[in-house]
């Protein structure tokens, strides 16, 4: 693991130096984030809008960084040799892939700064009430996301690709699973469909840790479990 | 004292047989070249050297270590540059040679490396943003950055301006002069004249002819290592 503080800094700066890259997982969601409180007002719950959104979007920020931008950097890598090049070093797959999760899950820690700092000064946001327990669902959403971006990263031909498959699994699964709309005001039939998303789960822990309820110990078994089997398929079908 | 030595290596790639019988040996402290035409098997020879490959057959010791079975002893040891390999376009000169430092046990002084290749100037500059012969530079100088004994430099020259080219010589005849020991593939006779101490002609995955220079020359009846290669390869101008 020699090396790993140094990758992910560097992986990080490079992250934020892609115009493409900056733009998604930090101007994107602050857009979204305006648009959404336009008419502000309160949910059927009676719970501030803007209580609801930034915990959501935090996720939706971490499924940009980890389903969009992080497989189409890793397929890039591997089709301009970068990975190659690095094959030749003593550094590892493992911390290849654990640096490039790491510093993707930091982008995505600045786009949620992003949020809430907007959040708090532009609509009044309180939250988040249980810190340590929206922190948990956080690490645990991002962990199970960024595998499953590591195995698309790992699977597809070319960083086009990437972008394509990327946007496919990612746009559908915001919608449905409430990273987008708030849970409570989708449909019932979206919202059913949504539930087996492995979006969702994150949603909903975020959510509670953010209004103070206690998430569900399923939801966090269930991140955990996606985070052992998509990491461990991603480290099997990885390619230099 | 022997520093590579390889013994009937074999690779095949599905159906096709890049490395019949490749058998060779490289002393400490030269510059050996691997020349032959395009597809001969050079690349791969050198792959399985630096443990990029898995040979199907043969024996191959690199500092006395199977690239195989201890791969992360030899990493350590070993410094690549390979062939159209690249770096992420926004990391900096200087970023670049830290980064690979960080990944070695005894890695030498980036900075030094830096400074002694002339980089320097352009570590602030951005990959993307550099012509050819600096970034030919710049992977050198990361071939170096793990103080490595043993240096593969697979068709360093290609794609440079004569200008680059000379002063890339210069490079490696520094880099022989410090004590490491240099395989160099190339497809350019002169370059090989005028760089190596010995070499081997890979033809159809085997080696073919080997020795100093002036030994393919003689061998040749020519006068030139240009003239010398094509009467040993039995192989005309088309």
């Amino acid at each position: 693991m020699k090396g790993l503080g140094n990758v992910i800094a560097i992986e990080l700066k490079l992250a934020l130096r892609d115009p493409m890259a900056a733009f998604f997982a930090l101007a994107f969601p602050a857009v979204i984030l305006w648009m959404k409180m336009r008419n502000g007002g309160t949910l059927p719950s009676g719970l501030p809008i803007i209580e609801a959104v930034v915990p959501m979007l935090s996720v939706f920020v971490i499924g940009l960084a980890s389903l969009v931008v992080l497989p189409a950097t890793m397929a890039q890598y591997r089709e301009r040799r970068v990975l190659k090049r690095l094959r030749a070093t003593p550094a590892s797959s493992t911390m290849i892939f654990g640096a490039q999760w790491a510093a993707h899950m930091l982008l995505a820690v600045v786009g949620t700064a992003v949020l809430a700092v907007i959040g708090v000064f532009a609509y009044n946001l309180q939250g988040p009430v249980d810190v340590p327990g929206m922190v948990l669902a956080w690490v645990l959403g991002a962990l199970s996301l960024g595998a499953i971006g590591l195995l698309i990263g790992a699977l597809v031909p070319s960083g086009r690709a990437a972008t394509v498959v990327g946007l496919a699994v990612f746009f559908p699964m915001v919608f449905v699973s409430g990273a987008m709309s708030a849970r409570e005001t989708l449909p019932e039939s979206m919202r059913s469909l949504g539930d087996w998303t492995p979006m969702a789960p994150a949603v909903q822990a975020v959510r509670a840790g953010w209004e103070g309820h206690a998430a569900s110990p399923v939801t966090l078994a269930v991140m955990a479990g996606i985070f052992i089997v998509a990491s461990a398929a991603a480290l099997k079908a990885y390619r230099w | 004292m022997t520093v590579i030595e390889i013994n009937g290596l074999q690779k095949s790639y599905k159906t096709h047989r890049v490395l019949e019988d490749v058998t060779l040996k490289v002393e400490k402290g030269e510059i050996f070249g691997i020349l032959g035409p395009n597809g001969a098997g050079k690349t791969t020879a050198v792959e399985c050297m630096s443990g990029l490959r898995k040979p199907d057959g043969g024996t191959l010791r690199v500092l006395g270590l199977d690239p195989q079975t201890q791969r992360a002893e030899l990493l350590q040891r070993i410094g690549t540059q390979l062939q159209e390999a690249a770096l992420p376009d926004a990391i900096k000169v200087a970023e670049a040679l830290r980064l690979y430092a960080s990944f070695y046990d005894e890695p030498a002084d980036w900075r030094a490396l830096m400074d002694e290749w002339g980089l320097t100037e352009k570590r602030r500059a951005r990959f993307g943003s550099l012509s050819g012969g600096w970034k030919q530079r710049l992977f050198i100088a990361l071939a170096l950055v793990g103080n490595p004994e043993v240096v593969f430099l697979d068709e360093l020259t290609t794609g440079l301006d004569p200008a680059a080219r000379r002063m890339t010589w210069g490079l490696i005849r520094d880099m022989r002069d410090r004590g490491v020991t240099v395989v160099l593939v190339t497809h350019f006779m002169d370059e090989a004249e005028a760089l190596c101490d010995r070499i081997a002609i890979i033809d159809r995955g085997q080696v073919v002819h080997e020795g100093t220079p002036g030994e393919l020359i003689s061998k040749g009846h020519t006068n030139s290592l240009d003239d010398a290669y094509f009467a040993l390869t039995e192989r005309t101008v088309s």
